[in-house]
């Protein structure tokens, strides 16, 4: 970042800290340089007010006690994600996943803003004339994007001690669980697939999906039948008449609206998806769509690996 | 015939025609047997009343209103019924407690416009102005659905899925709920068949074979809500199809309403099948919406009529 | 020949409309006061009311001008070429496929061609294709506006198979744009606008004179001397132009291309096509219309065609049910 704009950035907290009559944290002596997918940003200290464009950043940011006070809502949703509701409180919502509303970042006041690779260039210059912006440079769909993510926006808030503790405690906790399902579920039985059931039918999610990766770590060997094609890495919808491809022993099924169950009840109704094995062996597992096919992050990792361990606990050993 | 053939032969997946024959004849493997039956006929049969409820209120419609343009799609009455869905949707009911009754009363109130149309002097006569109405009616109740979208996020991707249009998935249990109204319908269209062709000839001919056109007017009105709406509740709203379904029957049975509206019962379900089977092929593994295809194949007939000069003479 | 009631129109507008953008400078989430808003724009404010006011509300603002009035002009040429106050590029389905060209570039199914280029091959390709199934009588008479709106239609269908084939995320991001928004707007685009506008309005003040006979019959056109077929084309091409180029920037936002000139006629003197008035009133509605989709729901948007759709569709309908409407023509 040049002479020019750091000085506006200055002069730009400075106002933001008269109005608010608050004094943010100013340990100006540590400055570090942050490499995010944009060239490397500056950043001081432990920046106060943190806003989040992304899911994952949030979670991040939750995750090592940083201080959030701005969030997109969820894919599907008019608010955060549900499991992330209660400790992200009475968070400032600054748009939706695809379309950020710039004049609510800056009303949000953001000593920091932290975002996602899908964040195009013009927008990241108009987000930087605000606060340093840091945009995750971790490629996505890969088995440990989330904790190389969480890495990335822990050392922008200056927290990296904070995030090597949740990032053991959840390593120990995939153990914990990895330990359940070889204990519970023999090998040749642990095949598992992702499905989002939309009221027009199925998506069959990717196996490099952020949930898909957390079963695999667990022992679940998680295929999409190469169903999704090269180049769409999330997700493609299912004819009915397919479903029978997907014939897993395992199949977690996310919904986004509904209840779970209740979603669970009409894909039953559904002939072609009654027919499937894991049906018939009441393995079905509703999952939130938000939490499973949306979110991403380590409190993310943990709410669904708890789901993962009560599924698994509820089978007989 | 063929077409129905057709349909239970090819789909998406990867049950071939050859193993589709063999579940029809009765010794095919269990999963082709599942899905011939279990999806693909009752998609089928689905698929086949939509067409022949969309068929006859187009035919109908053109009818009273003496446009060969005036289809429900077009004028509106299936954008009404897609947004009563909707509105339900929005107000927390889930789509299989849904009844047809919502999408009737929705087709209902759509054909408030073509009623108002049609009471408005000189409007008959001039098949533009009817048309852009129903446009703008449809543009009008598609930017009130999106508005609720937009509002209520989880309820978007349902209503997404209704104002484009498909067959697949649906539960036999919605054709039942929509026959007693479709059968309803059917009584009423033969009671009005012959004084609809008297009307054909003018009002005064029709005052003086003893019918009320008013009355006619009204019982049609009824009848294509009827239709239009069981339609709706079936596939979401079709655009074109009651504009296509006529016109084919038409090329075969020449003016006279009686043989249009029985041609319509082959024709009509003829068009959806096909459109459907379109719609499952091209777009394998998935498929396309439905009501993407009818538009395709509506919209060139559309600019044929337009073509063809004979417009006005209806 | 000055004419006073059109100029004070003109001027009324004019100060409607400025109005109408210092009002769109000052609303939003952050809350400028409108002397602010004013100091803002002559540069003597604090860096944050700079940054709000002249770079992220000004361009848009800009944008929503520079497209009402590209869409209004558009309207009102060819409502003038068709003598008929319905044929509006919107109804003639240019709108519908600018967009589908659009997002075919968008989507990357094309060349590397820019969205803008796209557009305008839509919104001329549209246009072609409806003259050609019109026949003989050319932009007048129905089958050039039913022709359109069979094009509309397909040409939506298309926009919708292509967004099915995209990722959801890339369709969520477009969809948006596929109903007319000021938010997903490229700065590319709205120069090429601008440009286009300013060589619009060169050409249109030069054959104003010959544009303004297109009204009277053919034969009363030719004895004042005007060449009908060259005009026509020249009124034609702008039109589509235009056309184009807005959709390019805000997507397919509805009746504006329908209402701005009619409101215009209503005001100025009977006689001469109110091509300014037409102007200034596009692009207040546009402004407006975009300012309460971006507060109603504040911080979420409504896109700008949402709303006018919502608003100007129970007008549109009243002037096509009217009992006995004035003539069409």
């Amino acid at each position: 970042m040049n002479y020019h704009s750091s000085l506006f950035v200055t002069a730009l907290r400075s106002t933001l800290a008269a109005l608010l009559f608050t004094t943010t944290t100013s340990a100006l002596a540590d400055t570090r340089k942050v490499e995010s997918a944009y060239g490397p940003v500056d950043i001081s200290g432990q920046p106060g007010r943190v806003v989040t464009l992304y899911e994952g950043a949030l979670d991040a940011t939750l995750a090592v006690q940083g201080n959030a006070v701005g969030a997109v809502i969820t894919r599907g949703g008019s608010d955060v994600a549900d499991y992330i509701q209660s400790r992200a409180g009475d968070i400032a919502i600054v748009g939706a996943p695809a379309e950020t509303n710039i004049e609510a970042v800056i009303a949000a006041q953001p000593d920091v803003i932290l975002a996602a690779p899908r964040i195009n260039e013009q927008q990241y210059q108009l987000l930087s004339r605000i606060a340093p912006v840091v945009v995750s440079d971790v490629p996505l769909f890969e088995p440990d994007s989330w904790k190389r993510e969480t890495r990335l926006f822990a050392k922008a808030l200056g927290r990296e001690a904070a995030a090597e503790q949740v990032i053991d405690d959840i390593e120990a906790r995939i153990s914990e669980v990895a330990a359940l399902v070889e204990a519970r579920i023999p090998k040749s039985q642990r095949d598992a697939t992702l499905v989002r059931w939309m009221p027009q039918g199925p998506l069959v999610m990717a196996e490099g999906l952020f949930s898909a990766s957390i079963l695999q770590a667990v022992g679940f060997r998680v295929e999409d039948n190469d169903l999704v094609k090269a180049g769409r890495p999330h997700s493609e919808p299912l004819s009915l008449e397919n479903l029978s491809s997907m014939n897993q022993n395992w199949v977690f099924l996310a919904t986004l609206n509904e209840d779970g169950e209740k979603a669970l009840q009409a894909a039953r109704n559904s002939p072609a998806f009654a027919r499937l094995e894991a049906v018939e062996k009441d393995q079905v597992i509703a999952v939130s769509g938000q939490l499973w096919t949306s979110a991403s992050g380590p409190l993310a990792v943990l709410a669904i690996l708890d789901d993962i361990e009560s599924a698994v606990s509820a089978t007989k050993p | 015939m063929l077409i129905v053939l057709a349909s239970l032969l090819y789909g998406a997946g990867p049950v071939s025609a050859a193993q589709a024959f063999s579940a029809l004849t009765g010794d095919g493997t269990s999963d082709a047997t599942f899905v011939v039956t279990e999806l693909r006929l009752p998609r089928t049969l689905i698929a086949m009343t939509t067409g022949l409820a969309l068929g006859l209120a187009g035919a109908l419609l053109q009818s009273m209103t003496r446009n060969p343009l005036a289809e429900p799609g077009l004028l509106g009455v299936s954008a009404g019924s897609g947004f009563a869905v909707a509105l339900a949707i929005l107000l927390g009911a889930t789509t299989t407690t849904l009844t047809t009754l919502v999408a009737q009363a929705g087709a209902l109130a759509g054909c408030a416009l073509v009623i108002a149309t049609t009471r408005v002097q000189g409007l008959g006569n001039d098949p533009v102005r009817l048309i852009l109405a129903g446009a703008t009616m449809t543009g009008l109740l598609l930017a009130l659905t999106s508005m609720m979208m937009l509002m209520d996020q989880r309820a978007a991707d349902e209503i997404r899925f209704w104002i484009t249009g498909s067959v697949a998935g649906k539960p036999l249990a919605i054709l039942k709920a929509t026959l007693p109204s479709i059968v309803l319908a059917l009584t009423l269209i033969v009671l009005v068949a012959r004084p609809l062709a008297a009307m054909a000839l003018g009002e005064k001919a029709a005052l003086g074979l003893g019918h009320h056109p008013g009355r006619i007017r009204f019982l049609i009105t009824i009848t294509v809500a009827l239709l239009v709406g069981s339609a709706t509740a079936l596939a979401g709203p079709l655009i074109f199809v009651g504009l296509v379904v006529p016109f084919i029957a038409r090329a075969f049975s020449g003016p006279d309403i009686r043989k249009t509206l029985w041609l319509c019962v082959p024709v009509g379900p003829a068009v959806v099948l096909g459109a459907d089977v379109i719609s499952r092929l091209v777009a394998a593994p998935a498929e396309m919406p439905l009501g993407v295809v009818t538009a395709l194949i509506g919209a060139p007939v559309l600019l044929t009529i337009v073509r063809s000069g004979r417009m006005p003479s209806l | 020949m000055p004419d006073s009631r059109n100029l004070l129109v003109n001027a009324i507008l004019s100060v409607l409309a400025l109005f109408l953008v210092v009002l769109s400078l000052s609303t939003g989430t952050v809350q400028v006061s409108l002397p602010d808003t004013l100091k803002a724009l002559s540069g003597n404010a604090d860096p944050m009311t700079l940054f709000v006011v002249n770079e992220l509300r000004l361009s848009r603002v800009m944008a929503g001008l520079l497209s009402g009035a590209a869409l209004a002009i558009a309207g009102c040429l060819m409502q003038t070429l068709a003598r008929n106050r319905l044929a509006t590029p919107g109804i003639i389905g240019i709108d519908n496929a600018a967009t589908a060209f659009a997002v075919a570039s968008v989507v990357g199914a094309g060349l590397s061609v820019a969205p803008s280029a796209m557009a305008l091959a839509g919104a001329a390709a549209a246009t072609a294709i409806a003259f050609g199934l019109a026949g003989a009588n050319g932009t007048r008479g129905y089958r050039f506006i039913v022709a359109g709106v069979g094009i509309g239609a397909i040409a939506g269908a298309v926009t919708q198979v292509m967004l099915s084939r995209v990722a959801i995320d890339a369709a969520n991001a477009a969809y948006p744009w596929t109903v007319g928004s000021l938010n997903a707007r490229s700065e590319h685009s709205v120069t090429i606008l601008g440009l286009g506008l300013a060589i619009g309005c060169l050409a249109l003040i030069a054959t104003s004179r010959a544009l303004n006979t297109l009204q009277f019959s053919d034969a009363v056109a030719i004895a004042l001397g005007t060449r009908l077929k060259a005009t026509r084309i020249l009124g034609l091409g702008l039109s589509v132009m235009l056309t184009g180029l807005a959709v390019s920037v805000c997507g397919p936002v509805g009746l504006i291309a329908l209402l701005a000139p009619e409101f215009a006629r209503m005001l100025c003197r009977p006689g001469k096509m109110p091509l300014m008035a037409a102007a200034l009133t596009g692009a207040a509605f546009m402004v407006i219309a975009d300012l309460i989709g971006r507060t109603l729901f504040a911080p979420l948007e409504i896109p700008v065609g949402i709303i006018t759709a919502i608003v100007g569709s129970p007008y549109l309908l009243w002037i096509l049910l009217r009992p006995s409407p004035r003539s069409l023509t």
